[in-house]
């Protein structure tokens, strides 16, 4: 199939958030999304970006049932380990379902990959739902390795309530 | 009790920032694993851009000599990721406290501090990683409301090093 890969613009936003949502769905949590399209343009493309995007795109004649054409995304950003340095993150990695089987994923992972050791990080990281086979599957092929199976460490986080109370020195 | 002070971390404070991060590594038995120099927290931590942030501990010259023998007592390395369901979030990479000045507060006030960083800067949570067999920390953390989303929602965090990533970066 014919796709480009390439990064992602403010014009993209739109499309960007209809996909967060699809991934959500997918993840079976789309009522925890709070991030809307708005958020999206001014955390990504400001001065001091909080993450960075990038879009699979086919052209015309290719496009979606509903009239897609950006039709996969990731969206990453530069993290640091205290043990070896510059890191990257990849939050988001999304084909949309029709599109799959193409290579559009590992395109978009790849672009992820160059991006990351251009920019000089020695590792990609990310987190994969447990139940989730085929992505789990996708990953290990692609020489990935399970962090929390393999080291024992657990993804941990303080919100809400908890981080209000911890910030006024609480217990 | 240990007088102590919070501060923003400097360039001159990088040599004691590896010596914690290896004194934290050790703790963890992964002593080994750090390869990170002096140069390359000055050239990613104090530049234009830097990839992270670092808060430190340090005692008066008084208790610094009669105790360890250093002023830098403890840190924590932060920086600021997103979730694009929620938005900002502050990522807790590192957070040690030498084991003399432990039972103080220093811990608490650090946290306390990073805390007050994440909801300053519209943060909507605080994540980090700890070894499950860290049993101290976990409680630690636990009873400050942190909760263990690798138990409760079953992520599981995955990497690719840097050997795997140039094949994948290589192919069309």
């Amino acid at each position: 199939m014919e796709f480009t890969i390439r990064a992602a613009t403010l014009e993209d936003c739109k499309d960007i958030s209809r996909m967060i949502l699809e991934l959500a769905e997918y993840e079976k949590v789309s009522d925890q999304v709070k991030i809307a399209q708005r958020d999206l343009e001014q955390d990504g493309f400001s001065k001091n970006p909080f993450f960075h995007g990038i879009i699979a795109e086919v052209p015309e004649h290719l496009k979606s049932k509903e009239g897609h054409s950006k039709v996969g995304y990731s969206l990453y950003f530069y993290t640091y380990s205290s043990w070896k340095g510059r890191a990257v993150y990849m939050e988001d990695l999304y084909v949309m379902p029709e599109f799959r089987g193409k290579g559009i994923g590992k395109a978009l992972m790849s672009k992820v990959s160059q991006l990351g050791l251009a920019a000089g990080c020695t590792q990609l990281n990310f987190t994969v739902l447990d139940w989730n086979k085929s992505s789990l599957d996708f990953y290990l092929k692609q020489g990935c390795w399970d962090v929390t199976s393999d080291l024992g460490y657990h993804c941990m986080r303080c919100e809400g309530d908890a981080l209000e109370h911890l910030a006024q020195g609480g217990l | 009790m240990a007088n102590f002070n919070l501060r923003k971390a400097e360039p001159k404070d990088v040599p004691d920032i590896l010596r914690l991060i290896k004194e934290l590594a050790k703790y963890e038995e992964m002593e080994d694993q750090v390869i990170l120099t002096e140069k390359d927290l000055l050239e990613d931590g104090f530049g234009d851009h830097p990839f992270y942030h670092c808060v430190v501990a340090d005692v008066p010259a008084e208790q610094q000599r009669s105790l360890t023998g250093y002023s830098v007592i403890g840190f924590a390395m932060y920086y600021f990721t997103y979730d694009p369901w929620i938005g900002k979030l502050l990522y807790l990479e590192d957070f040690y406290v030498m084991k003399e000045y432990r039972g103080f507060g220093i811990g608490s006030e650090i946290l306390k501090t990073l805390s007050d960083t994440a909801v300053t800067n519209r943060c909507s949570s605080m994540h980090f990683i700890v070894a499950e067999s860290n049993k101290a920390s976990i409680d630690f953390y636990k009873r400050r409301g942190a909760s263990d989303l690798s138990l409760q929602e079953g992520w599981r965090l995955f990497r690719i090093d840097k050997e795997n990533l140039l094949k994948m970066s290589a192919e069309e």
